[in-house]
């Protein structure tokens, strides 16, 4: 059984400026496997983000299921941690206390969920950070705490939604090679959103190509890790990999 | 030259160290001119007295024990009204600013009422319920009310989106969002709201006073205007001034720049 299973998803809304129904989401269908890292890529209005906010439970959809574990999903829950384009630190609680907010609603002690937050921070190089307030860090910096707050919560599946796309493209590309690092070490199930070619075909095991709300095709990247820049840059099988997912991409 | 920039940098090192200092430097040109005026002769001595004058009247007044007891019986009232205000406006700003149902129905009455200004509520108030501390307690927190319901709604809708998301998806219930995000997030808008709130409760609790009170700085104002006495009159003018100075600078401003101004969601 897949960690994650999503079975035949829709989404239809109304949109209010065309006075017409819209389907976002036609019939999507994705299986997930503990332990994957699967990008899913395409081009803006695909439907990418939306199906990402379904299986998070932010919004309701319109046919179809989402199955976790084989339990259908009901609103959003620390099961499926999220990390958002926008970071969405809390600006009035240190790093230490945003990594530490999982753990707190769970209900675990202040001091043990220190601990498990200084852990994760120092997962993400973060120690010198914890008693600092978001808005005193950088955009690379904020992010890599957005990752390891939702990681530190322990959930069935990671949800990034183009969490690299606000960074500059130098910090973008560390921030990727420390999540394939990050990913090595913890093996979490990630689902990854983004509409850029190379940084899917970088991080994933699997690329989920899609299109106008439906899934396009897949393809295996079975490239060696660790993955880095400098190696993969001038690697064929990236480069061919890349071309592939981009023609499709662009056609679609 | 030299002695001016001498000068300048002495008052630069004494101004940083005793900030107090910063704020009264400015007022020292107002009560010279004040003085010279008065000192002149332009206009009668019980027309325009000088801060001389006003001092001396400070100071007798003080010692017989009428402006301490004054001013309490004011702050009390200010305190009271403001504390029931903040405590009925911060709940519902947030009712009105989370619920979209609770916003179709309070909006318009909240606009409505705002526009009865509080004083135009003391001719029914007075045949309610006299002229009395309920009165004037019914005003400040009709009048600390509106700033701050305004101010939490808006600061309560301008809590990003993605926050709420993000403790919702951390395992928070939607109690705990409320506590976690909602409110953290608004504070700064809600510190605002009591700024002007209490801003704005000061005025009319020095009206109301004039106009139902047995006691405090309005009434002395008032009762000082019945026997002409000019000199209690400015006093109590000044003392206003000053009691509104302390109170944000060194109360409403501090907590202003603890909240927001930390959290980088409001530029200083």
């Amino acid at each position: 059984m897949s960690t994650l299973s999503i079975r035949n998803l829709a989404k239809t809304y109304f949109d209010p400026y065309a006075g017409a129904h819209v389907n976002a989401v036609h019939d999507v269908s994705l299986d997930v496997e503990q332990g994957e890292f699967v990008s899913v890529v395409g081009p803006s209005g695909c439907g990418k983000t939306t199906i990402l906010n379904m299986v998070a439970g932010f919004i309701p959809h319109s046919g179809g299921e989402i199955l976790l574990n084989g339990k259908p999903i009901d609103g959003p829950g620390p099961e499926r941690g999220v990390v958002f384009q926008s970071f969405a630190l809390f600006p009035w609680k240190t790093v230490l206390d945003n990594v530490g907010f999982g753990p707190k609603m769970r209900g675990v002690p202040k001091a043990e969920r220190d601990k498990i937050a200084h852990e994760y921070l120092a997962l993400a190089g973060l120690t010198h950070a914890a008693n600092r307030y978001p808005n005193e860090l950088s955009g690379g910096m904020q992010q890599r705490v957005g990752v390891v707050r939702a990681l530190a919560n322990n959930p069935a599946v990671l949800l990034m939604d183009e969490p690299f796309a606000s960074v500059d493209a130098q910090t973008r590309m560390t921030l990727q090679e420390e999540l394939t690092r990050i990913w090595q070490e913890r093996r979490p199930t990630v689902i990854f959103i983004t509409h850029d070619v190379p940084e899917a075909v970088f991080l994933a095991n699997r690329v989920v190509v899609l299109s106008k709300g439906r899934v396009l095709d897949q393809i295996k990247v079975d490239l060696p890790r660790p993955r880095v820049w400098d190696d993969l840059i001038e690697d064929d099988t990236f480069k061919k990999l890349s071309a592939q997912v981009l023609h499709m991409v662009r056609s679609a | 030259m030299n002695f001016l920039l001498k000068s300048w940098g002495a008052y630069t090192r004494m101004t940083a160290r005793w900030p107090g200092i910063a704020a009264i430097i400015p007022f020292i040109p107002v009560v010279l001119i004040w003085t010279l005026i008065a000192e002149a002769g332009v206009f009668p001595r019980a027309f325009f007295p000088g801060p001389g004058d006003v001092m001396r009247s400070f100071i007798s007044l003080t010692y017989k024990g009428i402006l301490p007891d004054y001013l309490q019986d004011s702050l009390v009232r200010l305190i009271t009204g403001a504390a029931v205000g903040v405590a009925l406006g911060i709940p519902l700003g947030i009712l009105i600013g989370t619920s979209r149902w609770a916003h179709r129905a309070c909006w318009p009455i909240l606009l409505f009422f705002q526009a009865i200004g509080d004083i135009a509520w003391l001719p029914i108030l007075l045949i309610w319920f006299g002229f009395g501390l309920t009165t004037m307690t019914f005003v400040i927190v009709y009048t600390v009310l509106f700033p701050v319901v305004l101010n939490t709604v808006l600061g309560v809708e301008s809590v990003p989106r993605d926050l709420a998301r993000a403790a919702r998806s951390l395992g928070a219930s939607r109690t705990r969002v409320l506590w976690e995000v909602t409110l953290p997030g608004a504070l700064p808008n809600i510190i605002t709201g009591l700024r002007n709130g209490l801003g704005y409760g000061w005025r009319a609790l020095i009206a109301v006073e004039i106009i139902v009170g047995t006691s405090g700085i309005g009434f002395m104002m008032f009762d000082a205007r019945r026997a002409g006495s000019t000199v209690e009159i400015i006093l109590g003018m000044i003392i206003l001034g000053l009691l509104w100075y302390i109170v944000d600078a060194w109360i409403l401003a501090p907590l202003e720049r603890a909240t927001g101004q930390r959290w980088g969601l409001v530029t200083s």
